[in-house]
């Protein structure tokens, strides 16, 4: 038996070989977290609990970990204005209505719908301006106003939007392909055309590097004489720096 | 035996096809200027991307201000400056000046001339490409360079497109031209960083659009229509 000794490189898949996570072989750790039992991150209050016991400690070192772990809590718990749930777990909760329980999440979703639903938590009903105010897409004229269509925030409105967009996207690239077909189409009818020595030369392929200095279409067209504008305010905002 | 009488006779026959009439060829050059500004989008467009900005947001998750506020720290070497968009309709839109390169931004510009013109019928002043007629030069698209060139001056600001031709008419000689009958064959190129051109060499110019272009061609229309995407 033999047995090749030479080190051979790591193969470039290598990153998916090597082993990521542990395998334990047991069902230990493997557990479903469970709706309604204490997650495992909420350790942080059990923390706090710890820490409140030590009174030797100054009021404001507490006050100030209080706020920390406020905050986490916040993050940690952030609501939505509408709630996601599968058809499912739908269902489960509504079984669970019957028997009397009640978690956490549904009772913030019942405060949210008392207070106004979706509205009072920042998705308005009228269409919201898309971009930053003042040089969103209506102000800059990209849009005319007058020709979107009405639609309500519901499904079968964006069902409906959804598949006249597709209609209208789908239709523009078809078009662009088949423009694009003619126009190669009619570059090689124009290069059979041309005499045997001018054909050989433009068959030739031109590897001369494109133009660094084209520019892309933008949203608003380039002012000029605006970077000396954005040089000098760059070097007087450094040079207050260096004084100070 | 027929193979080797083959040979003999298919020189012949190709020497023959060169030696009757040389061909004029015409280079022509279809000078554009991209588009300086994204074009207009779709109320349908807009609408569905409206909407789905707006139901996304529904289930967005909301975070405390001050947990977001720490993304908003000033850096170091970042300044404060008023930004006034320049407008998407210059005036140049408004007064319709052709001749200017600042009109439609979000369309396509391409060059026209106003003069003599080889396919023009003796002397009379047609509006055409610039154009070259190939007499000896080693590539069509150094004609064409040429062309361009003898109308601008200097190639600094324009790029060719490919050695290709992108396109080619055959002109057939009539009754007004008699002299015409030539192919005349279409290069691109584009303008590359820069607001102004001089033109010479002829007594008139126009950027236009695709569609003002049909306009100066009505019997080439068609042809165009499919060179031209847009």
């Amino acid at each position: 038996m033999f047995r090749i000794t030479r080190a051979r490189p790591l193969s470039p898949l290598a990153h998916q070989f090597i082993q990521r996570c542990s395998v334990s072989g047991t069902a230990k750790g493997k557990a479903k977290m469970k709706d309604g039992q204490p997650k495992k991150r909420n350790k942080i209050s059990a923390k706090k609990g710890s820490k409140d016991q030590d009174p030797s400690k100054s009021p404001s070192f507490s006050r100030q970990d209080a706020e920390k772990y406020r905050l986490y809590e916040e993050c940690i718990n952030a609501p939505t204005p509408v709630r996601f749930l599968k058809p499912k777990e739908r269902a489960r909760e509504a079984e669970r209505e019957k028997l009397g329980l009640e978690s956490q999440e549904r009772k913030r979703e019942k405060e949210i719908l008392k207070k106004g639903g979706r509205q009072s938590m920042g998705v308005p009903d009228e269409p919201m301006i898309m971009g930053t105010p003042g040089l969103d897409l209506i102000a800059l004229g990209l849009v005319d106003v007058d020709k979107i269509p009405k639609y309500e925030l519901t499904e079968e409105d964006g069902k409906r939007l959804a598949k006249e967009y597709s209609r209208v996207l789908m239709r523009k690239h078809r078009a662009r392909q088949a423009a694009e077909s003619t126009l190669l189409r009619l570059k090689k009818e124009a290069i059979e055309a041309l005499p045997e020595k001018l054909k050989q030369a433009a068959l030739v392929p031109d590897l001369t590097p494109f133009p660094v200095n084209r520019f892309m279409a933008t949203l608003t067209p380039p002012i000029e004489g605006y970077i000396e504008k954005v040089k000098e305010a760059a070097r007087r905002s450094s040079g207050k720096e260096k004084i100070r | 035996m027929r193979r080797s009488v083959m040979r003999l006779v298919h020189p012949l026959v190709t020497t023959r096809g060169f030696c009757t009439k040389p061909e004029k060829i015409v280079a022509s050059v279809l000078f554009e200027r991209l588009p300086v500004v994204i074009p207009k989008i779709d109320p349908v467009v807009y609408a569905f991307q409206e909407f789905s900005f707006r139901w996304r947001q529904q289930y967005r998750r909301r975070y405390p201000d001050e947990f977001l506020d720490k993304a908003d720290s000033r850096g170091k070497g970042d300044y404060q400056i008023d930004y006034e968009p320049a407008p998407r309709i210059t005036e140049a839109d408004k007064t319709n000046d052709r001749k200017s390169l600042q009109r439609a931004l979000d369309r396509r510009l391409y060059l026209l001339l106003y003069g003599k013109a080889y396919g023009s019928p003796s002397g009379k002043a047609v509006w055409h490409f610039p154009e070259k007629i190939y007499e000896a030069e080693e590539t069509l698209r150094k004609c064409a360079e040429s062309a361009l060139q003898s109308v601008l001056g200097n190639l600094s600001h324009t790029y060719f497109v490919g050695n290709a031709p992108m396109g080619h008419m055959i002109i057939q000689p009539t009754d007004n031209a008699p002299d015409a009958g030539y192919k005349q064959f279409f290069f691109k190129s584009q303008v590359i960083a820069t607001n102004k051109f001089k033109i010479g060499k002829c007594e008139d110019f126009v950027w236009v659009t695709k569609d003002e272009l049909l306009e100066y061609f009505p019997e080439q229309a068609e042809f165009l229509n499919k060179m031209i995407i847009s």
